[in-house]
């Protein structure tokens, strides 16, 4: 699996994010580190305390990295996600937080397998 | 309710008046008498002092003249030890008499005789208290008569010389006329205001001055004097008496030929006399009296300047209560108004609103109970989806409105690039005109700067109001256009003015309506009752032209269609273009519209391209064919899609008969061309370039063919114009990935980057550090702790000489409100996530120097 592969697997745009970060090396590496990221574990606490401050700001924070990466798909949902969340808990903000666990574990999945196939 | 406010008014301003003019006439009386109060006990205390002067000046001149007699006294030897004769004795006691300047000197006997050592023969008034005096061994002065009459004052010292009679005398007795007394105490000086007389107790005068001419001083009161306030003639001369008797000074106003004047008595030592001393009023009148009228004087005017301002402030204060209450009253039948319009709005829209919610509701309800039903379940959903989008539409044209009524509506000016505009405006029409299989059509040309300054999402509502309607309005196979093109403003050489048509073979607008069609909430009821639309699009499409300074017109004909034009005059965006070089082929251009041939010529010119255009395909074919072989034979050729007679496909398939197969023929097209595609591909069509054909368009679409790869144009790191070498930045970024990446692109502009990981750190990190440490901020705006809204406002409030540093708010929102949001707490610009380095470039560029 390329890189390029690996972004449509996981419904991002390759040609934006190679527009800005200009060397696959660069969003490879970046694109590993997102597994690290903390913020969907955040999220996943907000959400689950019901704690909507953290939850907004920590889908807020997805929303932001997945724009750096273009991982458009995930940053649709946890667009979406900010914006029920952003004034109140919006009703339809359930549907989405199911949508962004969809979206995030694929995104996460498909970066797993990618990983391992590079043998790291 | 006026009328109320009126009585009021001049109620309180006479009430006002009155309480005003009584205070000041209390004001004045009160001083007035306690000015007379004041002079009365001023007049006594001078008085006093005058009189004491006076008597101490009488006591003195008459002691004077008491120790020359007893000196005579004491030089002349009496009788018994001297022996000396009497004549003897009288001539000493001349000659001595006569050095002392008495003019009359004489012995006195027990009985009063006088023998005189000169000087007529004296005899005394009174002479019995004289006597007894002497007899006493006293000094006295008393009052005597000389044989003329004349008035004389005598002093009398005890002495025992021999009379003539061979008895012994009693006393020694001087005698000076009574002016001596008069001139001596300057009783009697005209020109002063003060006289003085002097009396015995009875009140017969021992000296008179100011032509008094009674005998007694009493008798002169009774006769001239008035009653006063402070009591009678009588009771005046009563206690002036009982003074006199208990020996105590008395003081007292009396009138006199109706002024008043003020009397002072005291005894006078050495004799049974008064001194009665008299000030008139007159002086001290004439200055109280000033005094007073200067007094009213100061009041009245006080009094009226007073009124004068009270009036002034009532006046003022009343009309502006009636500006007030005609304000009032015209805000509430604007209130009322505005009701008026809302509630029909309301009454409008709620059938709006209801007719698409209750398809979403009956919707739901037959996909619910078709649930297995897999193709009926998604037909539903499709109508929900629709009904969906339609009610988003309504409701987001509502809540325009009333941002628009509220003043909330902001323009965010931008750099935007028209091709794009015009290319998403043609991608979001494109499946509605293809729904109702309308004649779609885009035409660009003159475009001067395709890259101008203005808010590219409120130019794409405009247009897209302006097309939906004419999409909507335009039966099916009808004809809708829109065409762009620009033109130099006159004396600015900045602007561009852009005209925009939409024309459409619709059912137009009837004249009527033409006017009211810009009106909030208002549609043509008769024909487009069932169009849907909140009748909102054309009043906020007006409002955003007018608040981008632009104009908008509308031209309409019944059932022959409509066509409206907006003017804009926007701002060239000074951006440099990329170089834009082709090859120098030859070129030809085949479409019916001549205007965009024209314009597509003159651009394909500027990039070194040889171009030549054609009408319809049998004109290009003919011009293929001429040119075959030919050294300046076509080496790309440009095809429009839609032509008249042969399309675009077909006379590729006969040029490509004519060619080699490495002349790239390329189809120009509005459409989605994704069902065209393999038609065309098998045609022998290499490409397509989407229409509205702008500069970059062309360049962009031919790029490909001149054999340079496409690196050549991948964004890569400008050379930057400003040395950000050593220049250090403070990130504020609470995530680490986003930080990363931050850094790693900041890194290739040599920055030196910190990080700070929420706002209380960046502030804190900034106010750490010595002045200058930092030549920027780049602030992440939601951030735990504090956000980037506060961190900034923490640090533009900081007193120190580069709290004004450029910060520069970078987010994942980029609404122009949390742009707005962004300014507003002092950060000078405002980039959104993904970081573009490019942008962000620019704007470090623009701000740090």
């Amino acid at each position: 699996m390329t890189l390029k592969e690996c972004y449509a697997a996981l419904g991002g745009d390759y040609e934006d994010v190679v527009l800005r970060l200009r060397s696959d090396r660069m969003i490879q590496k970046f694109v590993f580190k997102f597994l690290d990221d903390p913020s969907y574990g955040q999220l996943c606490h907000g959400i689950e305390i019901r704690d909507r401050e953290e939850a907004f700001r920590a889908a807020h924070t997805i929303k932001g990295v997945c724009q750096n990466l273009s991982f458009t798909k995930l940053y649709r949902s946890s667009s979406a996600l900010c914006d029920a969340l952003r004034n109140d808990w919006g009703a339809e903000a359930d549907d989405l937080v199911k949508q962004v666990h969809e979206d995030y574990e694929l995104t996460a999945g498909v970066i797993r397998a990618f990983q391992e196939e590079m043998g790291e | 309710m006026k009328n109320k406010t009126t009585r009021f008014l001049i109620a309180s301003v006479l009430l006002a008046s009155l309480v005003c003019v009584g205070l000041f006439t209390m004001l004045a009386s009160f001083m007035n008498s306690s000015s007379s109060k004041a002079i009365s006990e001023v007049g006594k205390t001078y008085m006093q002092g005058m009189s004491e002067q006076i008597s101490l000046h009488f006591e003195t001149a008459i002691n004077l003249r008491l120790r020359q007699v007893e000196s005579i006294v004491e030089e002349v030897p009496m009788a018994e030890d001297s022996g000396l004769a009497h004549d003897m004795v009288q001539e000493q006691l001349r000659s001595n008499g006569k050095a002392c300047d008495f003019n009359y000197l004489g012995l006195v006997s027990e009985q009063g005789d006088f023998e005189m050592a000169y000087g007529e023969k004296l005899k005394i008034i009174d002479p019995e208290s004289f006597l007894t005096s002497m007899k006493e061994g006293k000094e006295k002065v008393a009052v005597g008569t000389d044989l003329h009459g004349n008035k004389v004052i005598l002093f009398g010292v005890p002495a025992q010389y021999c009379m003539e009679d061979g008895s012994l005398a009693l006393a020694l007795v001087a005698g000076l006329p009574v002016e001596y007394i008069t001139d001596t105490l300057s009783l009697d000086i005209n020109d002063s205001k003060v006289y003085s007389f002097i009396v015995k107790q009875d009140g017969s005068f021992v000296i008179r001055t100011n032509g008094a001419f009674r005998e007694n001083y009493f008798e002169r009161a009774r006769n001239m004097y008035e009653d006063t306030k402070d009591g009678t003639v009588e009771s005046y001369i009563q206690e002036m008496g009982k003074a006199m008797e208990e020996g105590r000074d008395y003081s007292r106003q009396i009138s006199v030929e109706g002024k008043l004047r003020h009397v002072y008595c005291t005894k006078l030592s050495y004799s049974e006399w008064y001194l009665l001393t008299f000030m008139p009023y007159g002086t001290l009148d004439a200055t109280i009296d000033h005094f007073s009228h200067n007094w009213g004087l100061v009041s009245v005017l006080g009094c009226a300047i007073v009124l004068g301002i009270l009036l002034i402030i009532f006046l003022i204060y009343f009309r502006m209560t009636r500006r007030q209450m005609c304000e009032l009253y015209k805000a509430r039948t604007e209130a009322e108004h505005a009701t008026q319009a809302k509630s029909e709005f309301l009454s409008n829209m709620s059938h709006d609103i209801r007719t698409p919610m209750n398809a979403i509701v009956g919707m739901t309800a037959i996909a619910m109970a078709n649930a297995d039903d897999m193709g009926q379940v998604q037909n539903c959903l499709k109508k929900i989806a629709l009904s969906s989008k339609h009610l988003l539409g309504l409701i987001n044209d509502v809540l325009d409105m009333s941002k628009i009524e509220s003043g909330k509506m902001t323009l965010s000016m931008d750099l935007v690039s028209l091709r794009e505009v015009m290319d998403s405006i043609v991608s979001i029409v494109q499946p509605q005109t293809k729904a109702k299989r309308q004649k779609f059509d885009v035409f660009i040309y003159d475009i001067i700067s395709e890259n101008v300054y203005c808010d590219g999402v409120r130019l794409n509502q405009i247009l897209l109001n302006i097309l939906s309607n004419a999409i909507k309005f335009t039966p099916d196979e009808g004809k809708v256009e829109i065409s762009l093109h620009e033109e130099p403003v006159e004396n600015s050489e900045q602007k561009v003015r852009v005209h925009i048509h939409v024309k459409d073979s619709g059912i137009g607008i009837a004249p009527e309506f033409k006017d009211k069609i810009f009106d909030s909430f208002s549609r043509e009821e008769t024909r487009v009752r069932r169009t849907e639309g909140s009748g909102l699009g054309m009043a906020i499409t007006k409002y955003i032209i007018d608040a981008m300074g632009g104009t908008i017109e509308m031209d309409s004909e019944l059932g022959v269609g409509t066509e409206f034009h907006v003017i804009l005059e926007l701002e060239k965006a000074d951006t440099p273009e990329e170089e834009m070089v082709l090859p120098p082929w030859n070129m030809l251009v085949v479409d019916d519209d001549e205007q965009l041939c024209e314009s597509a010529v003159v651009s394909l010119k500027s990039f070194g391209v040889n171009a030549e255009w054609a009408l319809d395909g049998e004109t290009a074919l003919e011009m293929v064919e001429t040119k075959k072989n030919s050294p300046n034979s076509y080496e790309v050729i440009l095809l429009d899609w839609k032509l008249p007679g042969m399309d675009g496909i077909q006379i590729a398939k006969k040029i490509r008969s004519q060619l080699e197969d490495d002349v790239p023929i390329l189809l120009i097209s509005a459409y989605d061309w994704s069902e065209i595609e393999r038609q065309a591909r098998e045609a022998g069509i290499n490409g397509f370039i989407s229409k509205p054909l702008f500069k970059s368009t062309l360049y962009c679409g031919l790029r490909a063919y001149a054999g340079e790869g496409e690196e050549l144009v991948l964004n890569s790191v400008i050379e930057p114009k400003v040395d950000f070498k050593g220049k250090r930045i403070l990130v504020a970024e609470d995530n680490d990935l986003n930080w990363e990446i931050a850094e790693a692109l900041l890194e290739d502009l040599e920055l030196t980057l910190e990080r700070a990981e929420n706002g209380q750190e960046c502030v804190d990190k900034f106010k750490e550090t010595e002045q200058g440490y930092y030549d920027g901020i780049l602030m992440d705006i939601r951030m735990p702790i504090m956000t980037g809204y506060e961190a900034a406002k923490a640090i533009r409030a900081m007193d120190r000489e580069d709290s004004d540093l450029p910060i520069i708010a970078m987010t994942a929102d980029a609404f122009a409100e949390d742009v707005e949001a962004a300014l507003h707490s002092g950060m000078n610009a405002h980039v959104s996530k993904p970081i573009d380095i490019r942008e962000l470039q620019r704007l470090l560029e623009k701000f740090i120097k």
